[in-house]
């Protein structure tokens, strides 16, 4: 299992050069230039003066050299448009809150989503059955941005539920930005449980049981429940990645101070300091990821153990 | 055994879940006194002053920079005007007045203005504030190692282009050029490179404010943070935490502190429009400014609602080299329905240009050419004349926009204008970036109109007109014209306002008059749109800059 791990660390390696090998064509393909932030001209002086303080009058393989030395060295460099600010300090100060919002929303979609997706399946067919896959599917189809701009306006501004509108403060602050953010996965993560369940409870090993005179409670905690999470599994490192990195639309609409909404301006103002440091810290987070996944499916099938050692 | 490790991550999950909601239970009482319940709780009865001077508003975005010399954007430069004593500012009708400056005075010849400092401008660590200060920051900024957007702000003094632009070598003997002089601690003096009326109204302008040396030397880059910050204006930043509030507090030691009256300034960063008038509407915020379009029409029968002038064009410009033929940017400026477009497309009730210099703009009533080409509604049938006079048109035009909201809508309405004409009109939208790239100057040769718009940085005309000179890097349109370029240089040269008046007019002429050359098409003057509790409407204001002066604004009871 150890050497497991540290390989797929070591693996990580060459998958952060690609990506700033990517990052680094890709933001040089798209035109755009970092210092012209609005519609007036720059003097070419100024222009000049700008190129030679960030580096950009270099040619390009001194460059990307920069880059990669500085992602070894954890030091992304100077942002180009926020003329105070290194990309180390706004990883710093807002990384931490777009992790609590994704790992908050994963947990509300994994606790409540595995649940519902349970209980759908061991009263298949019931009403509660029929009207949690109706709200699952409603919650899997309704785009989040939508969700967030309903919640405001019935939970925060018509029904006087003491839910402010926007902002990353108090507990009831992240309440509706964690429920819209999670109700997509946790409504694909009923599904999913749903089915699996479903389809496990048909195995022969739990006709077995079942006849071997096990408890049901049992049964299902052991057996069932068990070898339906796998899936879930499967499907929860991506999820993860997802919504750590991908909550800019929430954050945009809550004024929530996350990364998200760095990682949006920085591409659109051509803030390449920024975007390098970001598009590697979020390569990081799907990689690690992806890495957990495998080690819970160790933990939860052993015969993938055996495997990998 | 293994079903007890599954239960003990279940049960760990819980634990961490349970854990979350305790630790952000704890900060929640706080939280929530300092934010909704100042101003909601004081209406009482009657009018006066209210108890608490708290205002709770909107900046819209994360500022950029709070270095005078670095920022150059809007919000930028309205927490930057209040926390720092400019030397002068601006009155109702757009005079520079005394501020940090008690008097200026400018030579006979124009090109030397005189500033003399108040005895007790003080640093908020207690240091005086000097001339010698300003000179220090204002050679920062022109300074090339500082590489400032805006340092062209100062081309207009003495040496300061050539400072900008020298090489490593020459660069201290030429910083010693630049025409800033600190005479003694209280005297500051500029030297022009030509006669500028309009430099004693730009020193109102936030690049001209000092910094304090010993604090940015300090710190370097870090000085703007909160912590670190030595600041000299009405309000103190109080904290700010980036990309989520900047909160200012009364600066009790300020020169002239006992005329301010608010005592608190709690500022969000709400980015997005809507969720900023839920937040209004919600009590949380007093004051938010532009407003989404699409709210407009409805917010428009509240109280709350006010509408301020700007100082901006929003226009349409022509490749001239493509659109070769007046009589056809003539039409099609015609065949445009102004005033509908602002009913029903833009709806903050915009003022349908006459000319490109704004209404509001000193000098205007002499300087507006009252263009035949821009009626306030469309005239198609003088439009289709004169295209029925242009020989070879261009029939396929390429229209490119930038893809921010509203504009799509705008251009469909005069696609559908142009229609009328016998023109085929195809969209294109890029991204802000990518469109800067592609309208240049020179723009690309696929493109025929482009949108775009102005919005003035210092209020003289000059900053409008001398946009369509020959070689102004803001000019997309090819349109190159000797007189036109003739007069702007002299109007420069020209100290005495009603004679440059007159010149502005000659200019305006060339661009849009009875025989103008209409490179451009501009489409309507901008007003700044926002929502303002009754209780501080009548001392929120903005200016035309869309500046708001914090040491005016007074908390009524209401």
């Amino acid at each position: 299992m150890t050497t497991f791990i540290v390989r797929r660390i070591f693996w990580t390696i060459p998958v952060i050069l690609l990506v700033i090998f990517m990052t680094f064509v890709l933001m040089r393909q798209i035109k755009g230039n970092p210092f012209r932030t609005s519609d007036r001209a720059i003097p070419a002086a100024i222009q000049q003066n700008l190129e030679r303080k960030f580096g950009l009058d270099k040619p390009w393989y001194v460059q990307y050299y920069r880059y990669v030395k500085g992602v070894a060295t954890f030091d992304f460099g100077p942002s180009l448009v926020l003329r105070n600010r290194d990309v180390n300090d706004i990883v710093r100060e807002h990384f931490p809150r777009s992790l609590e919002l994704g790992g908050l929303a994963f947990l509300f979609a994994i606790v409540f989503g595995v649940l519902l997706g349970a209980l759908s399946a061991l009263k298949a067919n019931s009403i509660f059955d029929y009207s949690a896959m109706f709200f699952s599917n409603v919650g899997f189809a309704i785009p989040s941005f939508l969700l967030a701009t309903l919640f405001i306006y019935f939970f925060a501004l018509q029904w006087d539920l003491g839910f402010p509108t926007s902002g990353w403060t108090t507990w009831q602050s992240k309440v509706l930005p964690v429920v819209a953010l999670g109700i997509g996965p946790m409504a694909a993560f009923a599904r999913l449980v749903r089915g699996t369940m479903l389809e496990t409870m048909q195995q022969d090993y739990i006709r077995t049981a079942k006849a071997k005179g096990l408890r049901w409670r049992r049964v299902v905690g052991l057996h069932v429940l068990r070898n339906s999470l796998i899936p879930v599994v499967t499907a929860a490192g991506p999820t993860l990645g997802f919504l750590i990195t991908g909550s800019f639309v929430i954050e945009q609409i809550f004024a929530i101070p996350g990364i998200g909404r760095y990682y949006v301006t920085a591409v659109t103002a051509r803030d390449y300091s920024v975007v390098m440091g970001l598009t590697v810290l979020l390569a990081v987070i799907v990689i690690v990821a992806n890495l957990l996944v495998d080690v819970l499916y160790g933990i939860l099938d052993p015969r993938t153990r055996d495997a990998r050692t | 055994m293994r079903i007890k490790t599954l239960w003990l991550l279940l049960a760990m999950l819980v634990a961490s879940l349970a854990l979350i909601a305790a630790g952000c239970g704890g900060d929640d009482d706080g939280g929530d006194a300092a934010g909704t319940g100042a101003t909601t709780e004081e209406q009482d009865d009657g009018g006066g002053e209210a108890a608490d001077q708290t205002l709770t508003i909107n900046w819209g975005t994360e500022p950029p920079s709070l270095d005078p010399g670095l920022a150059s954007d809007t919000t930028s430069a309205n927490i930057l005007l209040n926390i720092m004593d400019p030397l002068v500012k601006l009155d109702e009708d757009l005079n520079p007045v005394p501020s940090l400056a008690e008097s200026f005075e400018t030579s006979e010849d124009g090109l030397t203005v005189t500033l003399m400092l108040r005895e007790d401008g003080t640093w908020s660590n207690g240091d005086p504030v000097t001339a010698e200060d300003f000179e220090w920051s204002w050679k920062r900024t022109i300074s090339p190692e500082l590489a400032a957007d805006y340092a062209y702000q100062f081309y207009g003094i003495e040496g300061a282009q050539e400072y900008n632009g020298c090489e490593e070598k020459n660069c201290d003997a030429l910083a010693d050029k630049v025409g800033v002089n600190a005479v003694d601690d209280r005297t500051l003096e500029v030297t022009l490179t030509s006669p500028q009326p309009w430099f004693t109204q730009q020193l109102a302008h936030h690049s001209f404010l000092a910094v304090h040396r010993p604090t940015v030397e300090q710190f370097g880059d870090k000085w703007t943070e909160a912590a670190n910050i030595v600041t000299n204006g009405p309000f103190l930043l109080d904290s700010w935490e980036h990309n989520a509030n900047i909160n200012l507090v009364k600066n009790e030691d300020w020169r002239d502190a006992e005329n301010v009256t608010l005592t608190r300034i709690d500022g969000r960063m709400i980015t997005d429009g809507t969720t900023a008038v839920q937040a209004f509407e919600a009590g949380e915020i007093d004051v938010t400014s532009g407003l989404p379009v699409e709210e407009i029409p409805r917010l428009k029968e509240t109280e709350d609602y006010q509408q301020y002038p700007g100082l901006g064009t929003y226009y349409y410009g022509f490749n001239v080299d493509n659109i070769t033929d007046v009589n056809q940017r003539r039409a099609m400026s015609l065949a445009i329905d102004r005033q509908s477009i602002i009913d029903n497309v833009a709806q903050a009730d915009q003022l349908p240009t006459t000319g490109f210099t704004p209404q509001g703009m000193p000098g205007f009533d002499v300087l507006n050419p009252d263009s035949p080409w821009q009626p306030p509604t469309a005239d198609i049938e003088q439009a289709k004349e004169l295209m029925a006079q242009v020989d070879s048109p261009k029939t396929d035009i390429n229209l490119l926009l930038n893809d921010s909201p509203g504009h799509r809508e705008i251009a469909v309405a005069i696609q559908a204008a142009w229609k009328e004409l016998g023109l085929n009109v195809s969209i294109k939208q890029q991204e802000w970036a990518q469109f800067l790239e592609f309208i240049g100057p020179p723009p690309d040769k696929s493109i025929d109109a482009f949108r775009l718009g102005w919005i003035g940085d210092y209020v003289d005309a000059m900053n409008f007109l001398e946009l369509w000179t020959s070689d102004s890097g803001n000019n997309s349109t090819n349109f190159k014209n000797k007189e036109y370029d003739g007069v702007i240089e002299e109007a420069r040269q020209t100290p005495d306002n009603d004679a440059r008046y007159e010149l502005y007019a000659q200019a305006e002429e060339i661009l849009g008059g009875e025989d103008g050359e209409m490179p451009i098409m501009p489409i309507y003057w901008y007003t700044y749109t926002q929502l303002e509790r009754p209780t501080v409407q009548d001392t929120y204001n903005l200016n035309l800059l869309d500046q708001v002066d914090l040491t005016q604004v007074v908390v009524q009871e209401s």
